[in-house]
């Protein structure tokens, strides 16, 4: 009896260590991608002008392979909502009915935790959509992604880049490989309750082109405090969500590079970093400013839906439609506030990018996938009026023309001209992250601000180097 | 023993580990094999793209970490101030509701048991929209009274963070031993307590000679359960604070989470989870060993 009890055991014991055992190959040694070596890819420089450029037609069905892939998108626009993707999906099949796409759809809450699951699982999908801080510097830099350069033709590269520059470095690793092809773009703004700011004669201190200066601001924030507005805003630091509006607001108020220009240092704790921290800190101390260490973006923006607060550190075009049936007031977007008056905005790029799983036709299959939703003539607009932000593609012109959206996206148009340096690709961008609202907890709490910039820097740093050396 | 009998046993015995089997597999499967896995990887770099053996180097690390050590020290204040309070305050109210009326008695378990049946998120999302400092509930009522000059933000301060996580992990772990609780103490021999009454007993004498050995098999079900539940406090942190302010309210879970699915770093939080599984079947044996001798069968 205890013989065939112990031959079970070992037996179970021997099926489930081959079961866990049996995980795909690792990355190197997947079959190569198809894309070909970035040294031959065209320059910018090289490339058509805009002008010429024009998106690439229906590809022809016959170039298709058979294949079936998933998807997994989080939710950017519309892309989370299931009954627009199968849109999308039956459109693509019209044209491609041997590829099958299955979708997952992730939230930011757990979505990055489904994502490292499946890849030390091997189960990642095909396909996933989300920026450059995901699909470059960190899951591209961790070979787990397939180099999209053959997408990156001449064409695309010259569309793209006649929109931004930044939009193609973003999407380019320090190797070289494009391990994103993008579709969408945005700058994130912040945003004033118009007609509080008008009832507290503040408005006077915002320029024509939305734009004002630190000075002006403060001028802003005292009208407003005189006016008997109790909160003016929130300096929210309870988390990582939507940490771009509290960088921006910290980087632009006395213009402060957050790093050098080659994304391979830190640089808050600079004179002009630190300079803009403390105005914050001690904009707080006067009751011109809150600051809320168990508060993350959404709360924020749902105190300035509910008009707790006047004014709101995370908006863009997106933010605007989702709280447009919320809000009793005009939420009007500006510009962060700078010293010189021109600010350096936090842009927001979303496209697509493809695991290796090492199937070849997966891989190819996924590559039509990405330019039937990104570069169709039909389909492309489409897909990029459901993100609710502006294309990539110089090319493809003003989607909202004629529509009702065209209005509000025009203006929120206006703002692409700030945009900033896409520092989000540096390495050690989830370790960042989580130090800034750590940081930002300490300054409000008293801490030196020099010391409290410097330690964060320093943890910045040591994660940006150690990522590099792997 | 006959021949037959012992071809009887053995019949019964095979069918019995027969029938443990599908359960075997998956304890097996799910719970031994990671197990080890954990242990194993845990002497190693373990990230998304390393995997190099560096002995006991993530289990230095680990004492060197101030915020592990930080961690480490909310989340015993956590286990010693939520065991007690909720057995003690659960063993009151089932000592309170276990001789009402039926319906009384029911009404009283719903109530206790609706936190534990209602889903985290959804109970941190209440607790949350009461902590908010501008238009939450207890402000509002704090102010009203003149009780507060200026808002508090309660989940944003690092003094009042962590005794919030313990207050909502106290309603939500109460419902389970209030449940046992009365259930146990309605299953007290009651000729054990009528003798002890006809002897001149007092309320009092009762319950902590004749009660209390008799539910100790539940009291050290819930202590055992309940310091289990509170080590592992994760849910409410990563929901309500993500260990802030100035991490004031990580956990050893917690922090485990973030090192193995913020930072890739498996191999880090490998060696954590095996500390804090000592810790717990530590804690776990100790609570066995006190709370057996003061038991009877």
């Amino acid at each position: 009896m205890k013989k065939l009890v112990a031959l079970l055991l070992a037996g179970v014991m021997t099926f489930s260590l081959a079961a866990c055992g049996s995980s795909p190959a690792p990355a190197e040694e997947a079959a190569p991608a198809e894309a070909a070596p970035t040294e031959e890819a065209a320059p910018a420089e090289e490339a058509a002008p805009a002008e010429e450029a024009a998106p690439a037609e229906e590809a022809p069905a016959a170039e298709s392979v058979a294949a079936d892939i998933t998807l997994w998108t989080y939710p950017i626009g519309k892309f989370g909502d299931s009954a627009t993707v199968d849109g999308f999906i039956t459109a693509f099949n019209a044209v491609y009915p041997d590829i099958h796409v299955s979708v997952e759809y992730l939230d930011y809450q757990s979505g990055d935790d489904q994502v490292t699951a499946a890849i030390e699982a091997g189960t990642t999908p095909d396909v996933i959509m989300e920026g450059p801080e995901r699909l470059v510097s960190n899951w591209g830099a961790k070979g787990k992604m397939v180099d999209l350069t053959d997408l990156w033709d001449e064409e695309a590269l010259a569309d793209i880049s006649a929109t931004s520059e930044a939009v193609v470095a973003a999407c380019k690793s320090g190797s070289g490989a494009y391990y994103e092809y993008p579709l969408c773009m945005t700058t994130h703004t912040m945003a004033i309750n118009k007609e509080l700011f008008e009832a507290a004669d503040a408005m006077q201190y915002i320029n024509d082109d939305r734009t004002w200066t630190t000075e002006n601001f403060e001028k802003a924030l005292q009208a407003l405090k005189d006016y008997g507005v109790d909160t003016t805003g929130v300096v929210y630091c309870g988390g990582q969500g939507g940490d771009q509006g509290t960088r921006a607001l910290a980087m632009n108020l006395y213009n402060a590079d957050f790093t050098n220009a080659d994304h391979t240092e830190w640089t808050m704790n600079s004179e002009a970093g630190v300079k803009g921290l403390q105005q914050l800190v001690d904009w707080c101390n006067a009751g011109l400013l809150s600051y809320d260490a168990g508060a993350v973006a959404s709360d924020e923006i749902q105190l300035f839906a509910n008009e707790t607060i006047a004014m709101s550190f995370c908006w863009n075009a997106a933010n605007q439609l989702t709280y447009a049936a919320e809000t009793a007031f005009t939420p009007y977007p500006v510009a962060f506030p700078s010293e010189s008056g021109t600010p350096e905005l936090c842009g927001g790029i979303w496209g697509f990018g493809i695991f290796d799983n090492g199937d070849a036709d997966k891989i190819a299959a996924s590559k039509i996938f990405i330019e039937f939703i990104c570069d169709d003539a039909t389909q492309g607009p489409i897909s990029i009026a459901n993100t609710g932000f502006f294309p990539v593609r110089s090319s493809y012109g003003n989607i909202y023309a004629g529509t009702e959206d065209e209005e509000r996206m025009e203006m929120y148009a206006s703002f692409q001209q700030w945009l900033g340096d896409y520092y989000n690709v540096t390495l050690g961008w989830a370790e960042q992250r989580t130090a800034w609202w750590n940081m930002l907890q300490q300054i409000f709490d008293g801490e030196d601000v020099q010391a409290a910039a410097d330690a964060y820097v320093e943890t910045c740093n040591t994660a940006t180097a150690d990522a590099s050396a792997n | 023993m006959t021949t037959r009998s012992k071809v009887l046993v053995m019949r019964e015995t095979r069918s019995a580990y027969l029938f443990l089997l599908p359960s075997l597999f998956f304890f097996v499967g799910f719970v031994i094999i990671p197990m080890f896995m954990c242990l194993f990887t845990s002497f190693f770099n373990y990230t998304m793209s390393d995997f190099k053996f560096v002995g006991i180097g993530n289990y230095v690390e680990m004492f060197q970490d101030k915020i592990f050590r930080r961690a480490f020290w909310n989340t015993v204040l956590i286990v010693v101030v939520a065991v007690p309070t909720v057995t003690i305050f659960s063993l009151w109210v089932g000592s309170s509701i276990y001789r009402m009326h039926a319906v009384t008695r029911s009404f009283f378990r719903c109530i206790f048991y609706l936190p534990v049946v209602t889903g985290t998120v959804a109970v941190a999302v209440v607790w949350k929209w009461m902590f908010n400092k501008y238009t939450g509930l207890f402000n509002t009522i704090l102010s009203g009274v003149g009780a507060i000059d200026q808002n508090v933000s309660w989940l944003g301060d690092e003094k009042t963070a962590i005794w919030c996580i313990i207050l909502i992990l106290f309603t939500t772990s109460i419902g389970q031993p209030i449940v046992l609780y009365i259930a146990a103490l309605g299953n007290v021999d009651p000729s054990l307590v009528e003798a002890a009454e006809v002897d001149g007993a007092t309320d009092v004498q009762t319950f902590w000679k004749i009660k209390w050995p008799s539910i100790m098999p539940t009291t050290l079900y819930v202590l055992v359960i309940t310091t289990i539940n509170s080590f592992q406090c994760f849910a409410l942190i990563q929901l309500l604070t993500s260990g802030g302010p100035k991490h004031s309210t990580d956990t050893i879970m917690y922090y485990i989470y973030y090192e193995a699915f913020k930072l890739n770093r498996y191999g880090y939080g490998n060696a954590m989870g095996i500390f804090l599984a000592a810790v717990i079947a530590i804690f776990s044996a100790l609570q066995f060993k006190v709370t057996k001798s003061g038991s009877v069968d």
